[in-house]
């Protein structure tokens, strides 16, 4: 019992990463209706500025917090206008190549810059575990459930309430219409990046504060793939759930299947529940006219 | 050179070619290639060969991504399979390895079952995903399945022979793959003009639409994965036969970026135009690293410490480029370049 505790538990602080990830994705495939295939390489530039940023001596933690959201939103609206505004109107095949091509040009020069050697980031939190019930928990992991909850909350408040929220999903659900009630939709597209890549941000400082800083925290993009799936490409709540499903689902085939299944666990699920629900457990179904 | 022709009935439309000039294109392009072992060294054979042998499957993905409009980022995994296929065959059943280069496209096929049922459902974006996820799962089969496979310490592969008469060494192996292209090309033109290939147009412009006008969906998409599936299954075992050892790694997930990198290069849906992506996608990094060697010693330490990072940049920045300034491809280009001079001095 404990055995399985422990492997729910670390699931779903792993589940916590993967559900940051999908609502970096969900976030512009809501505002955009595409994916992005360089969510993970955002993640990872960010990841290694905020390294750069921690070497500047005597910054305090609370500093470096902000700073590394203002960097990221700086990246976010760079990609989006030196890469993806030019692409408006061309078809959605070309523009999320576009995306996969930014993905392969954001991680080689990472890599050429920062080289491929881990290097350890700084723990701010301490490195000592808390104990809660018998489960220890190490700072970094409560980061990520930390972040996870307070941005779920956040986002379901904001697309219900603010403004630009709603102007979002107007976008997201017919862009023409949505230009001729007065919503700028560049301005929306521009914000989801930003949004997207401050999301980004915190799965990335989790990502550093639970393991290392490394060029593999660049596949955690592709391994959030499948909680993003699950919750449906245009739920961005939904996402999060999918990320802590994927996650616990994941560790119990690798804890009670077999090694090696834990890494394709979430790949097999989401070809499973595809064939059923072809949008996802959360995302609406597109109805097409001819 | 001709630019464009009036078609005036359905016959003209679906005939291979309704002009001499493209006969006499190829028959050239023909003569060169098989020149080519006399003048070049075994670098450049080698070369040549891997633009022969990946043009196979580039053009099966075409099939798929460029004719059927069904994105995969999946051919890294059905290059693996037919990669191993040809490998098991030969050395652990010992077949004859001609025949088990079409067992090895077969295998493939099967497997893109897989992907391809759900493709049923799915569309864009959705099934892009699930192909990838089938790649990470054929890893994970071929590093597990380790009676079969041998995990992660990869396996030997016979040279191609056919009835006695073996084709080791580059020279012989050059013309094998020669053929073996041409044949695919040969299969690929041909398909096109059939029922099948208008079949497929007609499913990527609109697959909806598609089945209003009697098009079987579920056979045609599936029949799309099974063919392109066959095209990187050889392609992947004509690989294993030019490399002779093969491991997990011979086709990473970067490879099926790269094989949509050459089908963007050459220009979505043409035939010529995944030829001249491949090659160009082949090429560059040679070209690269003799431009890099120019420069100095720097550069060439760069190049040699991180040649992995640098030419993922470079596919990188060659897709954003082209799809940025030429979504045709080189395909696009080549067409321009016809019409400038057939219209010149008026061309514009």
């Amino acid at each position: 019992m404990n055995y399985f505790l422990n492997l729910v538990t670390s699931g779903l602080v792993i589940g916590a990463l993967y559900g940051l990830v999908a609502m970096g994705f969900a976030i512009v495939y809501r505002a955009t209706g595409m994916v992005n295939f360089a969510q993970g390489e955002v993640m990872m530039l960010v990841a290694y500025t905020a390294f750069s940023l921690t070497t500047i001596p005597g910054l305090p933690f609370a500093l470096l917090l902000p700073l590394v959201l203002a960097a990221s939103v700086l990246i976010g609206l760079v990609i989006e206008r030196v890469f993806i505004r030019p692409m408006l109107g061309e078809p959605m095949f070309s523009r999320v190549m576009v995306t996969i091509g930014l993905a392969v040009v954001i991680r080689s020069t990472v890599i050429l810059i920062w080289g491929v050697e881990p290097a350890a980031f700084p723990r701010p939190f301490g490195s000592e575990p808390l104990r809660f019930w018998g489960l220890a928990l190490y700072p970094g992991q409560i980061f990520a459930v930390v972040s996870l909850a307070l941005l779920c909350a956040g986002m379901a408040v904001f697309f219900r309430r603010s403004r630009i929220g709603i102007a979002m999903r107007a976008t997201s659900n017919n862009e023409t219409t949505a230009l001729l009630m007065g919503i700028d939709v560049r301005r929306i597209s521009a914000i989801a990046w930003a949004l997207s890549a401050v999301f980004a941000a915190f799965a990335g400082l989790s990502f550093c504060l639970m393991f290392s800083l490394e060029p593999e925290i660049s596949q955690m993009g592709l391994r959030g793939f499948p909680a993003t799936i699950l919750g449906g490409l245009d739920s961005v709540v939904g996402g999060a759930l999918g990320g802590l499903i994927i996650g616990v689902v994941e560790n119990l085939a690798g804890g009670y299947l077999g090694r090696g299944l834990k890494e394709i666990a979430g790949f097999v699920l989401i070809v499973a529940v595809l064939m059923v629900r072809p949008y996802g457990l959360f995302g609406q179904r597109e109805i097409e006219r001819v | 050179m001709r630019s464009r022709t009036a078609r005036t009935s359905t016959a003209q439309l679906v005939a291979l070619t309704d002009h001499a000039a493209p006969w006499g294109w190829a028959g050239a392009a023909l003569v060169a290639a098989a020149c080519a072992p006399l003048l070049l060294g075994a670098f450049g054979l080698n070369l040549l060969i891997s633009i022969y042998v990946l043009g196979i499957g580039v053009l099966g993905l075409n099939l798929l991504s460029g004719v059927a409009g069904q994105i995969s980022l999946g051919h890294a995994g059905f290059l693996l399979i037919g990669a191993y296929a040809q490998a098991i065959l030969t050395t652990t059943y010992k077949l004859p390895t001609l025949p088990s280069i079409a067992l090895a496209g077969l295998v493939a096929a099967a497997a893109s079952l897989v992907v391809g049922v759900p493709s049923l459902r799915l569309k864009g974006l959705y099934l892009a995903i699930t192909t990838l996820a089938f790649t990470f799962i054929v890893r994970h089969v071929v590093l597990f399945a380790e009676g079969l496979t041998r995990g992660s310490e990869g396996m030997p592969v016979e040279p191609l022979a056919v009835a006695g008469f073996s084709f080791k060494g580059d020279q012989r192996f050059y013309y094998a793959a020669l053929a073996m292209l041409v044949l695919f090309v040969l299969v690929t033109l041909n398909l096109m003009r059939t029922r099948i290939g208008r079949a497929w147009l007609a499913v990527r412009d609109h697959d909806i639409a598609a089945r209003a006008m009697g098009i079987d969906l579920t056979r045609y998409k599936l029949l799309a994965f099974m063919v392109s599936a066959f095209y990187a299954g050889v392609a992947g075992a004509m690989v294993a036969l030019q490399t002779r050892f093969i491991n997990v790694d011979t086709f990473s997930v970067l490879v099926s970026i790269e094989a949509l990198a050459m089908v963007i290069v050459g220009g979505m849906g043409r035939v010529h135009g995944a030829l001249l992506g491949t090659a160009l996608i082949v090429l560059l990094p040679e070209t690269l690293s003799f431009v890099f060697a120019l420069g100095g010693d720097g550069l060439k330490t760069l190049m040699a410490d991180r040649i992995y990072e640098v030419k993922g940049l470079m596919y990188g920045v060659v897709i954003l480029l082209f799809l940025r300034l030429e979504p045709e491809g080189l395909a696009g280009v080549w067409r321009k370049v016809k019409r400038y001079w057939v219209q010149w001095p008026l061309s514009q």
